[in-house]
């Protein structure tokens, strides 16, 4: 099965500033709970893992990432990963178009397009969890980046980084799906708890109920 | 003073056909003391795991064990290089294709085999299957057997590459297997050309499986010493399996033992070979240990034999009065990545041209294209004769669109165009010939007793009040089927005669004992061969001991699918019964010294003609066959026949359900299922209605919510019980049944086979009703399951919702 999943993020930073925080890929994958860059092959690519549980099957993936197209100048990146699962029972492949562009206050929002394909058991028996559990994921994800932006800025000299606009974000998957503040977090928070996961699930879950029953 | 007659009173003792015998397998089943095969422990029995792959379409570029095998308790792990030498790596199918018992460069559907792993037990040896490294170069998967036909879609069996020519004649594209065509085009074409009316009608009929508790499963156990295989297997067909495999393994068929035990449900799932099977032999064979193969539900549900998935295109011509002068039907058959359809060798789509129904068509025409896609292979019947659901979904749902579209009421206008019973035997135009029948009575009698015209009336109020909460729907089938395959001018499987047999030995106390070439999976067969033998032959059912699926003990016999038991093994029972009732016709007129032309039988005795005094009955005669024989003949009481049918058996039924929809919701509710069946005379009622019970419930299951669906990249979905619909007592609607009575004029006994009769007659008589409460909006057709998600939808794309 296929999700394309797209979201946006504003950044407290200048749009040079966000294009080099997306350059440490190693430092943006450990954003993302359950996934490290375990090593940098050559100037475009790496191998590294993702660990995810999806109902009943978890799932550790391993695979390759390719950083596809980088174009500095237009403020885009293309980044293929391909992997499958340490025992040989599904496959996932992620299709990431980001770009970043400056807001009219001086801050940078970055948007990202990725299609995730995923086959065999994880598709089988998690099939009817992955949106939740996509998107609970990335809403992990943007926290952390966005608390790695805020420390990021905070470490800039002032003339060079200081935005006059104050930290926003916004998802753009779901209107209702509003970002939560970032937390002054001294690390990135790459731990999912279960407990969390499953409240959001159910939170998740219980919107598109009501969202349902409004259309009727 | 005994009121009863004595005659009644012997019958009733004798347990013959009639009678509600009450099932001789349910006392072991309902203590939990049945033995399936992983019931089956033998000393040093090893376990086999499936490595499987992930992906639909995909170039196998290695495969590492090493790591595997490293494992303690890990006793080896086979792939397709390891069974090259062997050439054993493919193994023919039912079809007359070829399967890869385990990949060999390739894999063409998700879950294909391509490691088989034995170990210790099933935690190691599951274990040690992820320990396989499988490098896998994914290729674009085709799920949809339109887009397989497009030129440039991907080639999925490139080991056919050049072959031009199937098992069923020419090919024309890399993807296509076969084109069948039977009827007369040109006839056929003409009386569209003239119709007064037609109409044309698009279909899926989705693949679903049948899903048997019991998932499929074997132990292999190969004795090196004496050179003896003996195989415990989940097989609806075992000596077949026994050919099978002495054909793969070069071992004489002496020397191979295959035992079906008990089998929790088949419903066509348990006919082919699989893999599995394979691997688990070789294994055995290579290690000189027994070795154990059972599948998860996850396996059973992806990859053993699913049914249907037949993309349909009916037409029909008929006169404004709706009586109809001509049948079109096209089908788009996706058959998977390996052509694995079990059917009768010359007929590559079953008896799919029993699609004129019940009805008195002057000319059809059809023409079916098997296509390959990377989906898993099969195309059993599930709870049916092969392709036979399809066809009778087809007619039975055509007639309602005619209906719809002339305004005749859909009951009206199946009383014009059946099939009157004086045109019996009567020959289709597809070259069938019909046994017996008589459809418009049995139809009057259903709608009798529903009172139909109260149920149109209440509809019609229904539909007139825009504040009623549902709509309501009537559906009505009236179905023939043909079962009992078969005749061996028209049916073999790998070449043999689908023959039956039996062989009764009758022991010196006037018991006995009835071996036969069928197996029971829920049937009853220990319960009704008796019945039928107590019947012919006059040996209490009670004392017959009837034994199945030993191949070693066993009469040659192709199996129990297709309702096929009792057309062909119930009448080799008869026969046999009769030779034994012969041969003592002969010892009771030695031992009453009369000619035998001076007997007559009754019941359990003979009796001198004229003189009632003077009888023998079998218990006596029994004894005597192995002390005091007629001079010449030989000593002993047994009988074999094997009996190959001179046609199939055609039961008929005439359904018709109520349907209530909430227009809220979408949920669908069966208000009344009212099943009236003739399968010819009725061995025992009890288990008659069992069967029809059960029938029915998995006919419901297919048109609410079974389907295994694929989305894109060809991963399956609806692979598990979370997906799957299998009906509780929670979900099931009350069955009403009732029945006629119209023998076969060629069965010994004039039975015709029911168990399956259900699951065709009332997947079409669910759909019809559905549509029929969507009707008067001008829907003419939708798409199975009917679940409640998919006729919300309905229900708003029509501005209907609650």
């Amino acid at each position: 099965m296929k999700i394309t999943i797209e979201k946006s993020l504003d950044l407290p930073l200048s749009p040079a500033l966000a294009w080099d925080m997306l350059q440490d890929i190693e430092g943006v994958a450990a954003c993302l709970p359950g996934a490290k860059i375990t090593e940098q092959l050559d100037e475009t690519h790496y191998k590294g893992t993702v660990s995810v549980k999806l109902g009943p099957a978890t799932v550790s993936f391993k695979g390759e990432i390719e950083i596809a197209g980088r174009d500095e100048a237009a403020g885009t990146l293309h980044i293929i990963g391909k992997g499958s699962d340490q025992g040989g029972t599904s496959g996932a492949s992620l299709d990431l178009h980001a770009s970043i562009i400056a807001l009219p206050g001086g801050g940078a929002r970055l948007s990202g397009v990725s299609d995730v394909t995923v086959t065999g058991k994880v598709a089988t028996f998690g099939a009817r969890l992955m949106n939740s559990v996509s998107e609970v994921l990335l809403q992990k994800f943007f926290t952390n980046l966005a608390a790695r932006a805020e420390a990021l800025r905070a470490a800039q000299p002032a003339t060079a980084a200081e935005v006059s606009a104050p930290p926003a974000m916004a998802a753009s998957t779901t209107a209702s799906a509003t970002m939560p503040a970032p937390m002054p977090a001294p690390a990135a928070e790459t731990k999912l708890n279960a407990l969390t996961l499953l409240w959001a699930i159910i939170k998740d879950f219980l919107a598109n109920l009501f969202r349902r029953s409004k259309a009727t | 003073m005994n009121e009863i007659s004595p005659d009644l009173g012997r019958l009733e003792k004798l347990e013959g056909i009639g009678c509600a015998r009450k099932r001789r397998e349910d006392p072991r089943f309902i203590q939990g003391r049945g033995t399936y095969v992983d019931d089956i422990h033998l000393p040093g029995m090893l376990f086999g795991v499936m490595v499987r792959s992930p992906y639909a379409h995909a170039r196998i570029r290695a495969i590492d064990t090493a790591r595997a095998k490293a494992m303690p308790g890990v006793h080896a792990v086979l792939t397709a290089e390891d069974l090259k030498p062997l050439k054993l790596h493919w193994m023919p199918t039912l079809a007359g294709d070829v399967q890869a018992v385990l990949a060999d460069g390739k894999v063409c559907f998700q879950n294909q085999e391509v490691a088989f792993v034995v170990a210790e037990d099933r935690y190691i040896a599951a274990d040690a299957a992820e320990l396989v490294d499988v490098d896998y170069e994914e290729l674009p998967a085709v799920v949809d057997p339109f887009r397989a036909l497009e030129p440039d879609a991907p080639v999925i069996r490139e080991d056919l590459a050049g072959k031009d020519v199937g098992a069923h004649g020419p090919r024309r594209h890399h993807n296509h297997i076969f084109n069948w065509q039977i009827g007369d085009r040109d006839r056929t074409d003409r009386a569209f050309a003239n119709a007064a009316v037609t109409v044309k009608q698009d279909m899926l009929y989705p693949r679903v499986h049948p899903c048997p508790l019991e998932t499929c499963g074997s132990v292999a156990s190969y004795d090196p010493v004496k050179g003896d295989l003996t195989v415990w297997i989940t097989s609806q067909a075992p000596h077949v399996v026994r050919t099978v495999v002495g054909l793969l393994s070069s071992i004489p068929e002496s020397k191979i033992r295959i035992i079906s035990p008990d089998i929790g449900g088949g419903f066509g799932n348990k006919v082919g070979v699989y893999p599995g099977y394979v691997t688990a032999i070789v294994a055995s064979i290579v290690l000189g240990r027994p070795v154990k193969w059972i599948e998860s539900r996850n396996e059973n549900l992806t990859t053993t034999a699913f049914a249907r998935d037949y993309w349909m295109t009916g037409e029909l011509a008929a006169d404004a009065d709706g009586r109809i002068k001509g049948l079109r039907v096209n089908v788009t058959a996706d058959h998977g990545a390996f052509d694995a359809c079990a059917d009768p060798t010359k007929w590559p789509a079953g008896m799919f041209h029993v699609c004129t129904g019940s009805y008195d068509i002057p000319t059809a025409h059809v023409s079916v294209d098997g296509v390959y896609t990377n989906k898993f292979p099969g195309g059993v019947a599930y709870r049916c004769s092969f392709r036979v659901t399809e066809a009778v979904y087809l007619v039975e749902r055509m007639i309602d669109v005619l209906a719809q579209k002339l305004g005749i009421d859909k009951a009206e206008i199946r009383l014009r165009n059946f099939i009157a019973k004086e045109q019996f035997p009567y020959h289709t135009p597809l070259g069938l010939e019909y046994d017996s029948g008589d459809y418009a009575p049995a139809l009057r009698r259903v709608m009798k007793a529903v009172d139909y015209d109260a149920l149109r009336a209440e509809q019609a109020a229904k539909r007139a009040d825009p504040n009623c909460p549902v709509l309501m729907g009537i559906g009505i089938t009236t179905f023939t089927e043909i079962v009992g395959a078969g005749p061996s001018k028209n049916c073999d499987i790998l070449g043999i005669g689908m023959f039956d047999s039996c062989e009764i030995r009758v022991h010196p106390d006037g018991s006995a004992i009835a071996r036969m070439g069928t197996i029971t999976q829920g049937q009853g067969h220990q319960t009704t061969y008796a019945q039928i033998i107590a019947t012919e032959a006059g040996i209490p059912a009670s004392v017959i001991h009837v034994e199945e699926g030993d191949t070693s003990t066993a009469p040659y016999g192709l199996g129990t699918y297709g309702s096929r038991s009792t057309p062909v093994a119930g009448a080799a029972v008869a026969r046999a019964s009769h030779k034994i009732r012969e041969k003592a016709r002969k010892i009771a007129a030695h031992l009453l010294e009369v000619s035998p032309d001076d007997l007559e039988f009754d019941l359990d005795q003979f009796r001198v003609k004229g003189d009632p005094s003077r009888a023998k009955g079998m218990k006596e005669i029994a004894w005597a066959a192995y002390n005091n024989v007629p001079e010449g003949m030989e000593m002993g009481l047994e009988a074999v026949d094997y009996y190959d049918p001179p046609n199939f058996t055609f039961p008929f039924g005439a359904y018709l359900a109520v349907v209530d929809i909430t227009k809220a919701t979408g949920e669908i509710k069966v208000r009344r299922f009212y099943a009236l069946d003739d399968c010819g005379t009725r061995i025992n009622p009890m288990i008659i209605e069992g069967q029809i019970h059960g029938g029915l419930t998995e006919g419901f299951a297919v048109a609410f919510g079974q389907e295994l669906p694929y989305d894109e990249q060809g991963n399956v979905l609806g692979g598990t019980l979370m997906d799957y619909f299998v009906p509780t007592a929670v979900e099931t609607p009350h069955w009403e049944t009732d029945y006629t009575v119209t023998p076969s004029p060629h069965h010994p006994i004039g039975a015709k086979g029911v168990a399956e009769s259900p699951h065709v007659g009332s997947i079409p008589c669910f759909s019809n009703a559905v549509v029929d409460a969507f009707a008067h909006l001008g829907v003419t057709h939708t798409g199975m399951p009917h679940n409640a998600y998919r006729t919300w939808k309905q229900l708003n794309a029509l501005g209907v919702a609650g």
